[in-house]
């Protein structure tokens, strides 16, 4: 198994780029809508539920056994049934999140650059790429993954580096101890992105063991400080008050850039590169979703079959790919509902899911913790 | 299995692209694309008049000028393209967006947020209030060998060298937003007869006229050109701006502005003091006079001191913090709670101090 398992590196890598997605639909503007010009203070206090889920997790983590996911440790403490019925409930999360990216990305990306076309063209053929990957091996994903992450942050410091010339540092104002507790609220959109990061630790059987509690907490730094980035760039473009009622201001920020004034318009290559952002999470998501539904139904590991096989349970990831597919085509909504979705009642549900459910099961599983230990001593 | 389906892929993957056998219905016949580059926009009682310029073509081909009618921007482009069948009339890449008197005064709003939902224009077009019609500017100033567009950013350099500023519609919007008043370059037509000689289809110039003051509701008024350079040596730092001073031609070298709060002896807010520093240089003597010394200081600092005074005063009459008084006492003074609230209450009677200190640096003058 040993040879089978990502490095840390590549792990961060993923979680990194597949968060980039979420991190520039919803931060900007709910951030700025929330906390104004000190949105990109928000970063700071969103530390604080950050720190407490890593701890959360690195507890979780403890218990894991050789190989083993977030699905088969729940398995285990939780007893079959409820397990059974907890896993689903995440798996079921997993894919409807992932339809809701896939719709998310294909609008975004048809809005803006093919505006008389459909979408449904873009979700079969985004699917269909996430599937291939995920009937993969995570350590391919994982490489591909490293690769993103050098196209993708490269793309977005350069976005940022080059809407400086627009950037007026006077919208920031003096900021004084009233300022500092404002950017408070801003730090709920920060700590609802990172927090998804807590999915990817159902795929902690394929990655080398974590050393440290705050391992979950240095993952995310990185994404905190280009979610900071971006909103500071945003609001020195627009001004708080207009970046906080544009759709997506950081998309239209990087509209007014242009390569030295030499070649003007070129969001199109950045919105197609972002692309790779909502991909990389539904695949991510597509995994996670399966390891969430191995141990309900006592499956083995698909990546020891053939790409193509349809045995050890691989047929699974087809029905998965197909049900995120069938999700985002809930999502066929006007433009104005999908982003009330995308602001209020996703962030709310993953946030009800991702910190208020590991909380609970922590919370449930203190009993046979404790008698474990208990057992444990006395054998 | 893995070869299959990298093939399918490579296969597939081009009919994703913008190719005549594309399936994206977005594919644009580059031979048939016409990129409009200047749009205009007049407002009317029952809808608006949306004016465009393709620009000269290749070979200097005379540029494509339309003009319509419509209910809104949209059925506009939709009736443009009905217009030209045999061009695809392509908006990404408008450099100027005009707007008429009355679009400015009514539809200001509007375009602001079609912009945003529209992925075709940028925030970042530079924006001017047309004197008058935007639809005379775009017609009447295009002919077989100029046209709008050509004769615009003819001005923009020549107006940027002379300390103006184009503002964008994005720098427009956010001072909007914010609750504060925007300044747009004001620009009018006038007739070449008599001035040009050279030029067979005697189009129209297009020529700076001032700023003209934007507030939330739309345009409230002009500054007339000297206090529109006032206004911008208070927001901006207009080098290169010339102005005649006691006979003198001299050219603004540096401008800073300071604006502080005035707080009465119980911290109420009483008033605001406007500072401005303007170094010169002497470019040009009147006949048989020489560069005077402190004279000419006090002169510079006068004239550009009731110039000034003049911009504040228009704006306080228009009650439009288009000078940016509030941000700036706002970061300055940093008592938010003081002034943030009525400051659209308090600014039209708002009592505003003007000091200038000038300053002429003597060079190149061989009499001496």
């Amino acid at each position: 198994m040993d040879e089978k398992r990502i490095t840390r590196k590549q792990f961060s890598a993923a979680i990194l780029v597949s968060l980039l997605s979420p991190l520039l639909r919803l931060l900007p503007q709910a951030a700025v809508d929330l906390a104004g010009r000190t949105a990109w203070m928000g970063a700071l206090p969103a530390l604080i539920p950050l720190g407490a889920l890593s701890l959360l997790l690195a507890g979780f983590r403890r218990h894991l056994r050789p190989g083993e996911g977030m699905g088969g440790l729940l398995r285990r403490w939780l007893g079959p049934v409820a397990g059974r019925i907890v896993l689903v409930l995440f798996a079921g999360w997993f894919l409807f999140y992932g339809g809701f990216i896939l719709r998310s990305g294909a609008e975004r990306l048809v809005s803006t650059i093919y505006p008389s076309s459909g979408q449904d063209l873009f979700l079969l053929v985004t699917v269909g790429l996430c599937l291939a990957v995920s009937l993969g091996t995570m350590r391919a994903a994982a490489r591909m993954a490293v690769i993103m992450q050098a196209v993708l942050v490269g793309a977005l410091i350069l976005a940022l580096g080059l809407s400086l010339p627009n950037m007026d540092a006077a919208f920031l104002g003096p900021i004084g101890r009233e300022d500092a507790l404002a950017a408070v609220p801003g730090a709920l959109p920060f700590a609802s992105v990172c927090a998804v990061s807590a999915c990817f630790s159902f795929l902690e059987g394929y990655v080398q063991p974590a050393k440290g509690r705050w391992r979950s907490l240095g993952t995310v730094l990185p994404l905190l400080a280009l979610g900071a980035a971006v909103c500071l760039a945003v609001v020195c473009v627009f001004g708080p008050a207009l970046a906080g009622t544009l759709t997506y201001p950081f998309f239209v920020m990087i509209r007014g850039i242009s390569l030295w004034a030499l070649v003007p318009r070129i969001e199109a290559v950045v919105i197609t590169i972002w692309v790779g952002a909502d991909f990389m999470l539904v695949t991510m998501l597509l995994r996670c979703a399966h390891e969430a539904l191995r141990p309900v139904f006592s499956l083995p590991d698909p990546e020891r079959s053939a790409l193509g096989s349809l045995r050890d349970g691989r047929f699974l990831l087809w029905l998965e790919a197909g049900a995120v597919l069938g999700c985002s085509f809930l999502f066929d909504l006007p433009p104005w509902q999908l982003k009330l979705w995308s602001d209020r009642y996703i962030p709310l549900l993953s946030d009800c899911l991702l910190y208020g459910g590991f909380t609970l099961l922590w919370l449930v599983t203190i009993p046979r913790r404790k008698n474990k230990q208990t057992t444990h001593r006395k054998g | 299995m893995r070869r299959a389906l990298v093939i399918l892929y490579v296969c597939l993957l081009p009919l994703l692209g913008g190719c005549s056998f594309s399936l994206a219905a977005d594919r644009h016949d580059v031979e048939r694309l016409l990129l409009i580059q200047t749009m205009g926009l007049d407002s009317w009682e029952n809808g608006i008049e949306m004016s465009v310029s393709s620009g000269l073509g290749p070979e200097d081909a005379p540029a494509l000028v339309m003009s319509t009618p419509a209910t809104g921007i949209e059925d506009a482009i939709a009736r443009l393209q009905n217009y030209s069948p045999e061009n695809q009339l392509f908006y990404a890449h408008v450099q100027y967006l005009l707007l008429g008197e009355e679009a400015a005064r009514r539809e200001l709003a509007n375009v602001i947020a079609w912009v945003d939902r529209s992925p075709t224009l940028r925030m970042d077009t530079d924006m001017l209030v047309v004197r008058g019609l935007a639809r005379d500017a775009v017609v009447d100033t295009s002919g077989q060998a100029t046209d709008i567009t050509q004769r615009l950013a003819s001005m923009d350099r020549q107006a940027r060298s002379m300390g103006w500023t184009i503002y964008s519609l994005r720098q427009a919007a956010a001072a909007l937003a914010e609750g504060d008043g925007a300044l747009c370059l004001a620009v009018e037509t006038v007739p070449t007869d008599g001035k040009v000689f050279t030029d067979q289809s005697q189009t129209d110039a297009v020529v700076p006229s001032g700023y003209a003051m934007l507030d939330r509701d739309g345009l409230v008024g002009f500054l007339d050109p000297e206090q529109s350079l006032a206004a911008e040596m208070i927001v901006g730092n207009p080098t290169g701006l010339l102005i005649t001073v006691s006979g003198d031609t001299l050219e603004i070298l540096d401008c800073s502005a300071r604006i502080e709060g005035q707080f009465g002896p119980d911290g109420a807010p009483v008033g605001v003091h406007l500072r401005c520093k303007v170094r010169a240089g002497v470019l040009e003597t009147a006949p048989g006079q020489a560069p005077a010394g402190e004279a000419l200081d006090q002169a510079l600092a006068e004239t550009t001191g009731a110039w000034i005074a003049g911009a504040v005063a228009e704006a306080q009459r228009a009650g439009c913090d288009c000078l940016g008084l509030r941000r700036a006492v706002l970061s300055d003074a940093g008592d938010m709670a003081a002034w943030g609230g009525a400051w659209r209450e308090i600014f039209p009677t708002l009592s505003v101090t003007v000091t200038v200190d000038g300053r002429v640096e003597r060079s190149y003058d061989l009499a001496e």
